[in-house]
């Protein structure tokens, strides 16, 4: 089963992905990149049925560099995560839906913010401060919602966070699925996005 | 001679022309005329219209309907009015043409459309007219103002072969040489919406065939940004409008009317 | 499971003095689990037309889209906003048209519909997932918690309430009726239109 996070902070986006690519009970690799550049300033983790994913994330991806191509510049992050949701939407209708679950994440170049959509294979979209998909979601999210506060100088999600304190959250998270989830992935790709574009990040 | 080559729009003439275009823009000269300018913070709108009589039934037009359009200005969307010169009837099924494309970006992206790309819509149609045989071309010159985050303020022409350039301030229609010259010779960098309005109005009275500037002669609209930096599109009533031309002492003078009275 | 519980997430209206109010909850969740406190159900269509989507997530946005794309339309096409019973079958055919595929929404709108005296008239609609129309005099709920916003609406509303107490009337129903209602709730926003204001409120309630 695919787990993937990601989590807002103080002008970054940061998103997390598992690396395994399993047929059934088995692993067939264990470097699998999970995460799509789409733009410079756009990021896309995608998870769900083997052979959709990639299909899908494919297929979304030339649209986007197709768009940029056409325009000059490329969709800002609101407008993708609406157009590939629309995408999806129309695909559950029709007579072979795909089942992708996304997590897009982005940086609006144009109003200085970061953006973070949380989407399912029905086309369900919700901007969140931090979300995730898969087993990883019942530990994760109830992890990041605890308010700071409770403990001084402990690092639960904050939306205004550096993006320090923000790994940190995200190896929380992380840990805590390796602790109490029966099949752990043991290895993650993270990519951030912020002002100065997309990068991978070893953790 | 030429002749042979006038009753095509898709034929080029032995020195590599279409007339049928050249005539679409010849049309475009003689109309009322646009003007635009482009400020840090708006984009303003001038028309000029030609055919008026007292017996012309403008009550339609009073209550404004989508976006309060008058017969030269529009709203194609929520963040972008344009200005038609040429043929009324061939800007109406351009403008209706320009929100349909507009409001299926809208439905696609869930953003307004940026409007180099909604220029960019209806030059593709226009650019049509120039290959595919058969049909005329639109005698349409459009101004657009418009606002997106990509560029900000923005100010587009485009004309009859379908291209399309942006500018910091120009003029379209009868005396567009004219006020281009004067606009050149006036147009500062850093201006403000606010001397905007006033350098439209002082270069439209300047160049229009009419000596007095009134709301029967003249529609307006300007493109701001409101308190919640949402862009604003305001195309002004007759009434807003003479009193704006009364602000700026560009108004009719009193004794005109007294004359007229008399 | 029914997939019309699958997001969860109710709306109410009501009908005031010269106003109208439409409240809902935020919650979006994935069943049992919560994934946002802040997805938004109610819309506003015009100035004069508010529009709640309760029921799967996926068809709120695309018919939130949808009809903002034929609202507009109509508005360009005819040169005149639109009135709040036209909206109302408006939503009814589009829904109609996928009678044997349905949008799993159940669509609640309340609006101020023009008179011939050109004063306003409160006006409430709600529809079943296949467009049949039901026009009410007092309220209207669907939702999750649409059995529970009945009981509670039945003991609180009457008839002529004024702005600030149909907030009231209405925001306590919404909150109560989603307490008893697993899958509503995490935070509400109630919006009051007059004929001549739109009061919006985002409210707490039980965040659990």
């Amino acid at each position: 089963m695919d787990i993937s996070f990601a989590l807002t902070g103080k002008g970054y986006v940061i998103l997390a992905s598992d690396t395994t690519a399993a047929r059934s009970i088995v692993k067939m690799k264990v470097d699998e990149d999970k995460i799509k550049v789409l733009s410079p300033h756009l990021l896309m983790a995608y998870s769900g049925e083997p052979g959709d994913t990639v299909q899908f994330a494919e297929y979304i991806e030339r649209n986007i560099r197709l768009y940029q191509i056409r325009n000059t510049y490329a969709l800002r992050p609101p407008s993708a995560a609406s157009w590939i949701r629309r995408t999806l939407a129309d695909s559950l209708r029709s007579r072979k839906p795909y089942a992708v679950n996304l997590l897009i994440g982005g940086y609006d170049t144009s109003t200085h913010q970061p953006h973070l959509y949380w989407v399912d294979y029905l086309g369900t979209m919700s901007e969140v401060p931090f979300a995730a998909h898969g087993y990883g979601a019942y530990f994760a999210l109830s992890l990041l919602d605890r308010e700071d506060g409770l403990m001084s100088g402990s690092s639960y999600h904050d939306p205004e966070a550096p993006l320090e304190e923000g790994l940190k959250t995200l190896r929380r998270c992380l840990d805590e699925v390796a602790k109490r989830l029966v099949v752990t992935p043991e290895k993650y790709k993270v990519k951030v996005v912020d002002k100065d574009g997309v990068r991978e990040i070893e953790i | 001679m030429a002749r042979r080559y006038d009753s095509r729009t898709t034929i080029f003439s032995p020195e590599g022309r279409l007339y049928q275009i050249e005539y679409a823009m010849e049309a475009i000269s003689h109309a009322g005329s646009v003007l635009g300018v482009l400020s840090k913070d708006g984009v303003v709108l001038a028309a000029e219209k030609k055919v008026t009589g007292k017996l012309l039934d403008m009550s339609g037009s009073k209550e404004g309907g989508y976006g309060g359009s008058g017969e030269k200005i529009f709203l194609l969307n929520s963040n972008v009015v344009a200005g038609v010169a040429g043929i009324t009837a061939d800007a109406n099924s351009l403008v209706n043409y320009a929100r349909q494309a507009a409001q299926r970006h809208l439905y696609m992206y869930n953003e307004d459309i940026p409007v180099e790309l909604l220029a960019q819509r209806l030059c593709d149609l226009k650019q049509g007219y120039t290959q595919y045989g058969g049909l005329r071309p639109f005698g349409v010159s459009l101004l657009y103002a418009g606002y997106d985050p990509h560029y900000q303020f923005q100010l587009y022409h485009s004309d009859p072969s379908g291209n399309y350039s942006g500018w910091k301030a120009t003029c379209i229609g009868a005396n567009n040489g004219t006020a281009t010259s004067l606009l050149k010779q006036e147009y500062k960098e850093d201006i403000s919406v606010e001397d905007a309005i006033e350098l439209v109005l002082r270069t439209m009275s300047k160049t229009m065939d009419s000596t007095t500037l009134g709301s029967e002669k003249l529609e307006f609209a300007t493109l701001t940004l409101d308190a919640n930096k949402q862009p604003k599109a305001k195309i002004y009533k007759p009434a807003e409008i003479d009193a704006l031309l009364q602000k700026h002492g560009l108004a009719k003078k009193d004794e005109d009317t007294d004359m007229a009275s008399a | 499971m029914s997939i019309m519980e699958y997001n969860g997430g109710s709306v109410i209206a009501m009908v005031g003095k010269e106003c109208v109010a439409i409240a809902s909850d935020l919650r979006l969740g994935n069943q049992a689990l919560g994934i946002s406190s802040n997805f938004q159900k109610i819309f506003q269509m015009t100035d004069r037309i508010f529009l709640g989507l309760p029921g799967l997530a996926t068809d709120v946005t695309t018919l939130k889209e949808t009809f903002r794309f034929r609202v507009n339309m109509y508005t360009i096409k005819e040169e005149r906003e639109l009135e709040p019973e036209t909206f109302a079958h408006m939503v009814s055919s589009a829904l109609y048209e996928r009678r044997f595929g349905p949008y799993f929404i159940e669509p609640v709108m309340c609006g101020l519909q023009k008179t011939h005296d050109g004063s306003y008239k409160p006006f409430i609609a709600a529809t079943d997932l296949i467009g049949c129309l039901n026009f009410a005099k007092d309220f209207v709920v669907a939702g999750t918690a649409s059995s529970k916003l009945f009981g509670v609406a039945e003991g609180l509303w009457e008839p002529d309430l004024e702005p600030e107490d149909l907030f009231e009337t209405c925001a306590q129903t919404l909150l109560n009726a989603v307490d008893r209602d697993a899958y509503s709730g995490w935070g509400a926003e109630v919006y009051v239109l007059t004929k001549d204001k739109v009061i919006k409120r985002t409210l707490k309630g039980r965040m659990d």
